[in-house]
């Protein structure tokens, strides 16, 4: 148990940049998210922090310690691999006391060994699985095995590699909750990767969103969620992915490229004198209007055409043609409209992000929502991400 | 084509036509060899015939085993039977002991200059060895290496280890970095992570490539041609002394001395058999 700084951790493959400038805190037992699409960085950072890759720049501190120039066996640190990396010509049992036997995690007698892997296995369920061997067991069961061989031992942190990336959806979701539960997991600092925005949102105390090596936003995951940094963060989070639609500022009203959408400025968003922005809703924010439908000035009314409807069981996600843009609506099957049919959508004002129009999604920076809320959250952001002063403009402080 | 349609087998004329020049190849590339065990089997009254039916001996052999280096030529077979085992075991021992960490480091870390490195080391084999023969010479006799089992086994390593580090570096390659890595987090040093880890992974190919390597050195004929005379001889050089050389030659005892000098590598190609088609291939496919 310990806590986890890095700063400005710099590390560099050829021309490549796999991680930026990155800093990041970790408070003592934290179950921290690293969350970013393949290619962000995300297993460097682990391997960094664990001492499998020498940075560029930077430090890494474990527990208030330099960890420059410490090879990764005096960091004590346990890390569970993407691959699984469990050792072929070993047993189960014998991968589980691989970590038990080298003297460095600590001195274990034959007995106190068999009875923390007794522990471990029985608490993962692979406990019948001792004597096989890494290829006689499926995906889910190795993966298993490989979060045994972490668990299995005391460290100052956990390091865990999108560990639940190879199971089938099923199997993740229930291994999502079983992770959450283990009470190793929830008294050890860990750093946790992942590209699944789920996860990142179920498990983490705070999610660090990761975008080509640097970190784009810190916040736990309620922040994360209700006020993305950017539109690239937004994006990230949420299946099917947020709506982005173009509109301009004209005589204190937004207004849609097209018509369709059309709202006043906020009375706490200063967006200066006209210009485009970016509106960004949520598909699962978005409803069909029908005769019982709640309404009131809290609520955004447009009209459009839905030109395909996919029904994903409980679920039915229409496209719908507003204006020019192809908004995308999740909706629940007793109240799905057919292909071709006219409809009414409804959001909550406050669920409509207001985003600085820019060409790529990362300056796409968050200005506010399309009206007050109760409460906004407060965002850590790093100064890495901070965009430039006059994309901030209309930014509140 | 007919391993295109599985369960039904085509007769075309094609298939017949390769099936028989397979066959043709086969008995032309098999023959020397039948010729030479039957000219090991024909007494020195014979050994010029060439005729197939005969009585055979087996006397031969016994002859050559007996060799002393008094009798019929200068030499002494089971003495160079023995130099041969020795020179070749121990090059073999060395390019281990030095290639296995040389291709584990070759296969994991990238420097600049690691790739000419590597190409330098398999240089030596494009060389004719006749090349370098000269210079060698004179070195050893100066140093006094000459007529050495300490010197064959420095020559023939020069063989061998390139083999032994070509072929264990892509075995070491193929095998996930992870795994080690994994070691190192189990709080393992990088010697005892790679003595745990790597190197119980990678036996066959270590199986694979120390044959190639002793096959290759046994069958070496031009450096211990020059560089012995008769206390370090191994059996490829001993066998051509039954030709004479001046005096009488021998074709019958030449044939006999060479299935024997044939039969350890055979055998011990035949008990690692099952490793030695993944050896071949270079561990390029992954088990």
């Amino acid at each position: 148990m310990a806590t986890v700084e890095i700063q400005g951790m710099t590390k560099r493959y050829g021309k490549i940049t796999a991680v930026d400038d990155m800093t990041l805190s970790l408070g003592d037992g934290e179950f921290f998210v690293v969350l970013g699409p393949s290619g962000a960085g995300k297993t460097t950072t682990l391997k960094s922090v664990a001492g499998l890759v020498d940075i560029d720049d930077g430090e890494v501190k474990i527990g208030g310690r330099t960890m420059t120039q410490l090879e990764p066996y005096h960091r004590n640190v346990a890390m569970a691999f993407e691959s699984y990396a469990l050792y072929p010509q070993k047993t189960v049992f014998e991968n589980l006391a691989s970590p038990l036997k080298s003297g460095r995690t600590g001195n274990y007698s034959a007995q106190d060994q068999k009875q923390r892997i007794d522990l471990v296995t029985t608490t993962l369920g692979i406990n019948p699985l001792l004597k096989r061997f890494p290829r006689e067991l499926s995906n889910g069961q190795r993966q298993r095995v490989a979060l045994g061989r972490v668990l299995v031992r005391e460290a100052d942190v956990y390091l865990l590699d999108e560990p639940l990336s190879h199971l089938d959806a099923k199997l993740r979701a229930a291994m999502r909750a079983e992770l959450k539960q283990l009470g190793e997991m929830s008294s050890t600092t860990s750093l946790y990767v992942t590209h699944d925005y789920q996860e990142a949102l179920s498990l983490g105390d705070r999610i660090a969103v990761l975008h080509h090596g640097k970190v784009v936003q810190v916040g736990t995951p309620e922040q994360i969620w209700r006020e993305p940094q950017n539109a690239f963060v937004a994006k990230e989070l949420g299946q099917p992915e947020i709506n982005l639609i173009d509109a301009e500022v004209v005589e204190g009203r937004i207004r849609q490229a097209g018509g369709g959408i059309e709202f006043d400025v906020p009375r706490d968003v200063d967006l200066g004198r006209g210009g485009r922005v970016r509106l960004g809703i949520r598909p699962s924010d978005l409803e069909l209007v029908t005769a019982d439908s709640r309404s009131g000035a809290e609520w955004l009314r447009v009209r459009g055409a839905v030109h395909l409807a996919e029904r994903l069981g409980r679920n039915v996600e229409l496209a719908v043609h507003v204006g020019d843009a192809e908004v995308i609506v999740l909706t629940s099957s007793e109240h799905a409209a057919r292909e071709g049919e006219s409809v009414e959508l409804q959001v909550r004002l406050r669920e409509v992000h207001l985003f600085a129009a820019a060409e790529d999604d990362d300056h796409c920076v968050r200005i506010g929502a399309a009206a007050p809320r109760e409460r906004e959250l407060t965002t850590t952001t790093t100064k890495a991400a901070t965009p430039s002063d006059s994309e901030q403009g209309g930014r509140r402080a | 084509m007919a391993e295109l349609m599985p369960g039904r087998k085509r007769v075309t004329p094609g298939a017949i036509a390769a099936d028989v020049l397979v066959l043709v190849w086969f008995v032309f590339s098999l023959f020397p060899i039948l010729w030479m065990v039957l000219l090991a089997l024909k007494t020195s009254a014979e050994q010029t015939s060439t005729y197939f039916v005969f009585t055979p001996t087996l006397e031969n052999f016994g002859t050559v085993v007996s060799q002393r280096g008094t009798d019929l030529t200068s030499v002494d077979f089971t003495r160079a039977l023995l130099n041969s085992i020795l020179n070749c075991g121990g090059a073999v021992i060395v390019s281990l002991v030095v290639g296995i960490p040389a291709a584990y480091a070759a296969g994991r870390w990238k420097y600049r200059g690691s790739e000419d490195l590597m190409f330098q080391m398999l240089s030596f084999r494009f060389a004719p060895e006749l090349m370098v023969i000269v210079p060698l010479f004179v070195i050893y006799n100066q140093v006094g290496l000459f007529d050495s089992t300490f010197g064959q086994i420095w020559v023939l390593q020069l063989v061998s280890m390139p083999l032994v580090v070509w072929i264990l570096r892509s075995y070491f390659q193929d095998l996930s970095p992870e795994l080690e890595q994994a070691a190192l987090l189990d709080g393992y040093t990088r010697k005892r992570a790679f003595v745990m880890v790597a190197l119980p992974l990678v036996r066959p190919g270590i199986a694979a490539a120390a044959l190639l390597a002793f096959i290759f050195a046994w069958n070496n004929y031009v450096f211990p041609l020059i560089l012995t005379d008769s206390a370090a001889t191994p059996v490829t050089v001993a066998v051509t002394k039954f030709l004479g050389g001046g005096g009488q030659a021998y074709y019958n005892l030449t044939a006999a001395a060479a299935l024997i000098g044939a039969l350890p590598p055979l055998v011990l190609a035949l008990t690692i058999q099952r490793y030695l088609v993944r050896g071949l291939s270079f561990g390029a496919v992954k088990a």
